[in-house]
C-alpha cells in the first residue's frame, strides 16, 4: 500500500501569496494513498529538508511528491535528501507550483485549484515510481586518438601526461599531418618543423603512448568506457622493430627520386621505399606496393631487383608483409582526423561541390593550392626553402595570390569561411618577399577576416611593410600566355574598390582552396556514431557548452575534423578533447542515470523501429537464447551504457513493448488521469 | 457569435500540453520567472522529448475531457538528444491527416516549437490558445462519444 | 495461368526446394477461397488462382505454426507482394528463405454480404497501377494484360480519381462535424472482433498494445471511447506500413471503411515524404527515420 507524503512549500511568499497552502495540504491529505500532507516556508532549506525525511521515517513513506519550484531547480536537492532519510532517490516527483502556478497566475483561487491539481498528477505519477539504482559502467582505462596531426599530438601527450596509456592511430607513415609540412606559422613566422618536431618525438617515445602509423580504424563495437576497436595494421613491408632507420634502403632504391611524394604534395619524388620526409617519426621507412618493381614482379611470380632486402643488415624487409587487424580495448576516442584541401579542379567526387575550370588548377602547372605553397617555400621542402615555380624551375618575381577558392561560394556548394586563408595568404605573401626581395605579390580577397591575438597587425605588416598589394575582388579567369618568350599567368581580375577592371600577368598563382575534412571522414563517424554536417565536420554535442564532445558518449574531437581552424584553435581544443577523456577516464566506473529505456524482451517483436529511430544507436537487435544456446527468438535491447533517456523508441514502438523508465507509460497515462474530473 | 460567446461564458477550457523537458517545460518555468500571466487551464506534462510523445496520449486527453491539446518541443537542431524533435515532426504530419479523416476538430490540436529562451511565446501560445477554445466551446463531440461509453 | 503456376508449385515441392507452399484454395465449407497450405505435390491441383483470390495470403508467413512447417513458398498478387516487401524490411521474415510466386493480375472481383462474387471489381483494383508482379522470385504467365492495365488506370491513380480514393475524397469533402459523425456511425457498429488485425498481414505483434493492461491505454470494451481509440490506434501504427491490401475491410463483419482511414495516412505519406510503402527491399521505414526538411507549416 502507497504511504505518500506530500510537501507543499511557500517559497516564502512566493508561492504563498497566490496560492492558499493550507487549502491545497487539506484538499490533498484525502487522496487515497496519501499518507501526510504538509506546508512548510521553504522545503529547499535545511528544517524544510528535515521534516520531509523525518516523515519519511516516521511514517515510513513510499513516494514524496514535493509541490514547490520546477524540478530543474530542485529535484535533485530533494532526490538527496530522500537519500539520506533512507528511501531510494527516484521516489520523488515535484509538482511545480511556482513557475507555472503561483507566478503566472494571479487569482489565488484559481491557482490554488491548479497547484491541488498539479499535486494530484504528481502523486499518481510517484505512486508508479521504482526504486531505481544508478548504472554503472567499467572504464577501460586507455584511450585511442584518431589521426597524428597536431591535435593528435597534443590530445594523446596529453592524456599520456595524466597517468593513461593511450594508442595513437595514424594512416600516414609518419606522425606530424598537416603541421610537419608547413613553412613558417602566423602571427610569429616561428618555423612549423621547429615547433612540431620536437612533440612528433615525444609522441614517438612516450612510455604512455603507443603509436601506430600506417593504420587505420576499421571497426568500432561497444560503448562509453568500453570500445573494442579494431585496428588494419597496412602492409608496410618494414618491420619497424627490426629497422634502424639507417636510411641504406631507401638511398639504395633504383626508383628514388622517381615517384611523387604525397607529403610534398606531389611536388617533390621520393623512392618506392621511402621516408615521406626527414624528421618523419616513426624515422622507419615504407614500401610503396604500387610502385615497388619487387612487389610488382612477385604477382607475376617472379622477384626482381630486392635491393633495398639486399642493403638492409637487420632484415627488417620482408616482401610478404600482409594488411594486419589489432583489437584494442579503450575507454575513451578522440577523434583528430583533421583536413584536406578543397580539390579546386573542375571535376569534383561530391556531386554538390562544383570546381573550378576556370583557374586552370591541374592544367596549368604555375597555378598551384596554398599547401603546395607552403611545401616550395618551406626549408625542408623540394626545393630547399627557394620558391621556384613548378614548370621550369625559375624564381617567380609576380605572384598572384587567390583567396576564398571554394570558400564562402554557395555557387560552388561550399558556404562556409574557411577561417585561416586570410592569415596565411598574409604569411605567404611575406615569405615570399622576404626570399624575392624584388618580387611582388598581389592579393585578391573578398573580406580580409583577420581576428585573433596579433593577428590583424600581421596582415597589415604584409601590406605595409612587406608592400603585398590587396586588390578586393575576385578572379574570374587565368589564362597562360607567352611575354617574351616566358610563360605568365594572366589573371583577369577585378578591383572593386578602385572600381575598375584589375588584370596581372603573373609568373605564379597560388589558391587558397577550402579546408575540407580529411577523406574517409564520414565513414570513420559512421563507425563510430559521430553526427557529421553536409561537408563532413564531426559534430559536437552542443556548440558552445560541450564543444569537444559528440552525441556518442566517450568520443570526443578536436582540430580541423570538427571545423577549420588554426594551430593556436586546434590545439587548446585538443587539450580541452584530452581533458574530458581523462575527466572520464579518471572514475573507476562511470554512473548513468538509470531513466532509461528498457524493452520486454518476451513481447518485443523485434520489428526493429526503435534501432532505427534511436538517435544514439544504442539499441540493438539481439537474440533470446535458451539455456542450451537454442535461438527462441530476436529482440530489442537497449545498451545502458548509450541510452540517454529520450524515450524516441518508446513512441515509435507499435506493441509498447520498450518503455521508458521514470517516464512510463503507466505514469504518464497516470498522471492524464489524474485530470479527469 | 456573439450568443457563442455569451454560452462559454463560464466555460473554463481543460486544456493538456505534452512538452520536452529541456526547452518547452523551461520556457514555461521562464514565463514564470518574468512573472508573463496567462490562464491557468493548462496542465503541462514534462516529458523528456518530444520523440517520447506518443500520437495515443493526445487521444487519450481528449478522452479524459480535455478541450484542447498542445504538444510542443525544442525547435528543428535544438533537441537535446539530437533528433527526437524530427522524429517527432514526422509522426505528427501523418497524425493530423489521420484525425483530420477522424473529422477530430483541428482547431483543438496545436503543435509548437518553444525553446528554453521563449517565455513570452509560451505565455502568448497558451493564451491563443485557452482564448481560442472558450469560443469553440466544450470539445462536446469528443466528450459525447466517451460519455457513451 | 492457373495450370502453369500449378506446374511451377509441383515443380519447387517435388524438387524439395520448399516444404509448404502457401496458395489459394477452395476451402470454405461453400467452396469459398481461402488460404491453401500444401505439403505433398499431388495435391498441388486444389490450387486456385482465379479473380476470388481476394485475401493477401502474406498474413499468415509470420504465423509461428507456419514457420514451423519448414521452408515456404508463398502465391501473392503482385499488389500483395509488397507487404512480403514490409516483412522483411522489418526483420519478420528471412527473404532469402521463402519463395514468392506471383502471376500478372487483372484484379479480384468483390463479395456480397454472402461472401458471393459479384461482378464488381474490388475498390482497389480501379486505381491499381501494380497488377505486373515485382519483387517476387517466380513469376508465372504474360504480362502483357496487367501491362495494360496498368497504363490504363495510371490516370486515375495520378489523379485519385477512382476507388476508394473516390470514397475518401468524397468523406474529406464533408465538414470536420459531418465527418466525425460518420465514424461515430461507422464505430458504433465495431464490435472489437479484431478481425481486422487478425487479417492484416503487418499487424504481428506478439501481443498487441490494445490487449496491454498497464496501463490501459485503449478501452478494451467495445464502447464508442475505445472503438475511436482503438480504430485510430490501428491505422496510425499502419502509418507508412500499410500496402493499402484491404484485408482488414474485407473482413470486418460490420463492414466499417476501415481501408480509408489506412488510405489517409497512404496518401500522406506519398505526399508529405514521397514515400510508398514495400517498394524497395531494405529501404528503411517512414516513422522511425526523418528529414531535418520534413515539413512542418502546421507547427506553430
Amino acid at each position: 500500500m502507497a504511504k505518500i507524503g506530500v510537501f507543499t512549500c511557500w517559497c516564502g511568499e512566493n508561492i504563498a501569496r497566490n496560492v492558499d497552502v493550507e487549502k491545497v495540504s487539506e484538499a490533498i491529505k484525502n487522496l487515497p494513498g496519501v499518507a501526510c500532507s504538509m506546508n512548510y516556508k521553504y522545503m529547499c532549506s535545511e528544517p524544510g529538508q528535515s521534516l520531509i525525511a523525518s516523515q519519511i521515517k516516521e511514517l515510513g513513506l513510499t513516494g514524496v511528491v514535493v509541490a514547490s519550484c520546477s524540478p530543474h531547480m530542485h529535484l535533485k536537492t530533494f532526490r538527496k535528501t530522500c537519500e539520506t532519510a533512507g528511501i531510494n532517490p527516484y521516489l520523488i516527483e515535484m509538482a511545480n507550483i511556482r513557475e507555472q502556478c503561483s507566478w503566472v497566475h494571479p487569482d489565488k483561487e484559481i491557482a490554488t485549484a491548479k497547484a491541488i491539481e498539479l499535486i494530484h498528477m504528481a502523486v499518481e505519477k510517484v505512486r508508479r515510481n521504482h526504486a531505481l539504482a544508478p548504472i554503472k559502467v567499467p572504464v577501460t582505462k586507455r584511450a585511442l586518438v584518431i589521426g597524428a596531426g597536431v591535435a593528435g599530438i597534443q590530445a594523446a601527450l596529453d592524456i599520456a601526461a595524466g597517468g593513461v596509456e593511450v594508442i595513437v592511430v595514424e594512416k600516414e607513415p609518419s606522425v606530424g599531418g598537416k603541421m610537419a609540412g608547413l613553412s613558417e606559422t602566423f602571427p610569429t613566422l616561428d618555423c612549423s618543423q621547429c615547433i612540431l618536431t620536437p612533440r612528433m618525438v615525444e609522441v614517438g617515445q612516450h612510455p604512455n603512448i603507443k603509436l601506430m602509423t600506417y593504420s587505420e580504424v576499421e571497426k568500432v563495437d561497444g560503448f562509453v568506457g568500453n570500445f573494442k576497436v579494431t585496428i588494419r595494421k597496412k602492409a608496410r613491408y618494414v618491420d619497424i622493430n627490426k629497422c634502424t632507420g639507417c636510411g641504406s634502403c631507401w638511398n639504395a632504391c633504383p626508383l628514388k627520386g622517381k615517384i611523387p611524394n604525397a607529403f610534398d604534395y606531389n611536388l617533390g619524388n621520393r623512392g618506392a621505399i621511402y621516408i615521406p620526409f626527414p624528421q618523419a617519426v616513426p624515422a622507419r621507412p615504407t614500401i610503396d606496393a604500387e610502385n615497388c618493381m619487387r612487389i610488382k614482379s612477385m604477382a607475376k611470380g617472379k622477384e626482381l631487383c630486392g635491393i633495398c632486402s639486399k642493403k638492409c643488415q637487420t632484415e627488417a624487409i620482408n616482401f610478404h608483409d600482409k594488411d594486419e587487424f589489432v583489437e584494442v580495448e579503450v575507454g575513451a576516442i578522440v577523434a583528430a582526423t583533421g583536413y584536406q584541401l578543397y580539390s579546386i579542379k573542375k571535376e569534383q567526387e561530391n556531386p554538390n561541390i562544383k570546381g573550378y575550370g576556370e583557374y586552370g588548377y591541374g592544367k596549368y602547372k604555375d597555378v598551384v593550392d596554398s599547401l603546395q605553397f607552403e611545401r616550395l617555400i618551406s626549408a625542408s621542402g623540394p626545393t630547399g626553402g627557394e620558391p621556384q615555380r613548378p614548370s621550369d624551375h625559375e624564381v617567380p618575381k609576380t605572384v598572384v595570390f587567390i583567396q576564398c577558392v571554394g570558400s564562402r561560394d554557395n555557387a560552388k556548394g561550399i558556404s562556409y569561411c574557411s577561417k585561416i586563408c586570410c592569415m596565411y595568404t598574409a604569411k605567404h605573401t611575406m615569405l615570399f618577399k622576404h626570399k624575392v626581395h624584388d618580387g611582388q605579390a598581389h592579393v585578391f580577397y573578398m573580406d580580409i577576416r583577420s581576428g585573433g591575438k596579433m593577428y590583424d597587425e600581421f596582415v597589415r605588416r604584409a601590406i605595409e611593410q612587406d608592400g603585398a598589394q590587396y586588390h578586393r575582388g575576385r578572379v574570374s579567369k587565368i589564362e597562360e600566355i607567352v611575354v617574351d618568350g616566358k610563360k605568365k599567368l594572366r589573371c583577369y581580375g577585378a578591383d572593386t574598390l578602385a572600381g575598375q577592371p584589375c588584370v596581372v600577368d603573373a609568373d605564379m598563382v597560388v589558391l587558397a582552396g577550402a579546408i575540407m575534412p580529411s577523406s574517409g571522414v564520414t565513414s570513420l563517424a559512421q563507425k563510430l556514431s559521430v553526427g557529421y554536417n553536409e561537408y563532413g565536420f564531426l559534430s559536437e554535442s552542443h556548440p558552445k557548452l560541450r564543444p569537444v564532445e559528440t552525441n556518442a558518449a566517450g568520443v570526443f574531437v578536436c582540430g580541423a575534423c570538427q571545423g577549420p581552424k588554426d594551430i593556436p584553435e586546434t590545439v587548446a581544443q585538443a587539450s580541452a578533447a584530452a581533458g574530458k577523456a581523462l575527466i572520464m577516464l579518471s572514475q573507476p566506473m562511470l554512473t548513468r542515470e538509470p531513466e532509461i529505456a528498457k524493452v520486454d524482451e518476451n513481447l518485443c517483436a523485434a520489428c526493429g523501429a526503435c534501432v532505427k529511430a534511436c538517435p544514439y544507436q544504442a539499441i540493438s537487435k539481439e537474440q533470446v537464447l535458451d539455456r542450451r544456446g537454442n535461438l527462441i527468438k530476436m529482440t530489442s535491447r537497449v545498451n545502458q551504457g548509450l541510452c540517454m533517456g529520450c524515450g524516441t523508441c518508446v513512441a515509435v514502438c507499435p506493441s509498447k513493448s520498450i518503455d521508458l523508465i521514470g517516464f512510463t507509460d503507466d505514469q504518464v497515462y497516470a498522471q492524464i488521469e489524474a485530470l479527469c474530473e | 457569435m456573439n450568443s457563442e460567446t455569451t454560452k462559454n461564458d463560464s466555460f473554463e477550457p481543460k486544456i493538456i500540453a505534452f512538452v520536452c523537458n529541456w526547452c518547452t517545460y523551461l520556457g514555461a518555468d521562464l514565463a514564470g520567472t518574468n512573472r508573463l500571466e496567462y490562464p491557468a487551464n493548462i496542465r503541462i506534462i514534462r516529458l523528456p522529448c518530444t520523440g517520447r510523445i506518443d500520437f495515443n496520449l493526445i487521444v487519450k486527453a481528449f478522452e479524459i475531457g480535455a478541450d484542447a491539446v498542445l504538444v510542443s518541443g525544442c525547435h528543428p537542431g535544438d533537441c537535446h538528444y539530437t533528433a527526437g524533435n524530427f522524429h517527432a515532426r514526422r509522426r505528427w504530419g501523418l497524425f493530423r491527416e489521420l484525425l483530420q479523416t477522424v473529422g477530430v476538430d483541428m482547431q483543438r490540436v496545436n503543435f509548437s516549437w518553444i525553446s528554453a529562451a521563449e517565455g513570452a511565446k509560451f505565455q502568448k501560445l497558451v493564451t491563443e490558445i485557452v482564448e481560442k477554445t472558450r469560443q469553440l466551446g466544450p470539445y462536446t463531440a469528443y466528450h459525447d462519444v466517451v460519455e457513451k461509453a | 495461368m492457373e495450370n502453369e503456376l500449378r506446374n511451377a508449385i509441383r515443380e519447387l515441392l517435388t524438387q524439395k526446394q520448399v516444404d509448404v507452399v502457401i496458395g489459394y484454395g477452395k476451402v470454405g465449407v461453400d467452396g469459398a477461397i481461402g488460404a491453401l497450405f500444401i505439403t505433398d505435390p499431388s495435391e498441388v491441383d486444389a490450387m486456385v488462382w482465379n479473380d476470388e483470390c481476394r485475401q493477401n495470403l502474406a498474413v499468415h508467413l509470420t504465423r509461428p505454426e507456419v514457420k514451423a512447417l519448414g521452408k515456404a513458398a508463398i502465391v501473392v498478387k503482385p499488389c500483395d507482394a509488397r507487404a512480403i516487401v514490409v516483412l522483411a524490411n522489418e526483420a519478420q521474415i528471412d527473404r532469402d528463405n521463402l519463395v514468392v510466386i506471383s502471376a500478372p493480375c487483372t484484379g479480384v472481383k468483390k463479395a456480397d454480404a454472402s461472401g458471393h462474387k459479384t461482378d464488381e471489381l474490388e475498390k482497389k483494383c480501379l486505381s491499381c497501377v501494380e497488377h505486373v508482379p515485382q519483387n517476387v522470385d517466380v513469376v508465372v504467365g504474360a504480362t502483357d494484360a496487367a501491362q495494360a492495365l496498368d497504363a490504363q488506370n495510371q490516370e486515375v491513380a495520378q489523379n485519385r480519381s477512382a476507388g476508394h480514393q473516390t470514397r475518401l475524397a468524397e468523406l474529406r469533402a464533408k465538414s470536420p462535424e459531418e465527418r466525425f459523425d460518420f465514424w461515430k456511425k461507422e464505430f458504433d457498429r465495431c464490435i472489437r472482433c479484431y478481425a481486422c488485425r487478425q487479417n492484416c498481414p503487418l499487424c504481428y505483434c506478439r501481443r498487441c498494445v490494445a490487449d496491454k493492461n498497464r496501463p490501459v491505454r485503449i478501452d478494451s470494451s467495445a464502447s464508442l471511447k475505445g472503438n475511436f481509440a482503438w480504430n485510430i490506434l490501428r491505422a496510425f501504427h499502419l502509418a507508412g506500413r500499410c500496402i493499402g491490401c484491404g484485408a482488414c475491410a474485407n473482413a470486418c463483419p460490420a463492414g466499417i471503411e476501415l481501408d480509408l482511414l489506412n488510405l489517409t495516412l497512404a496518401n500522406a505519406a506519398q505526399d508529405q515524404f514521397g514515400y510508398v510503402s514495400g517498394k524497395t527491399l531494405g529501404e528503411a521505414p517512414l516513422i522511425g527515420t526523418y528529414d531535418t526538411t520534413d515539413k512542418e507549416e502546421f507547427i506553430r
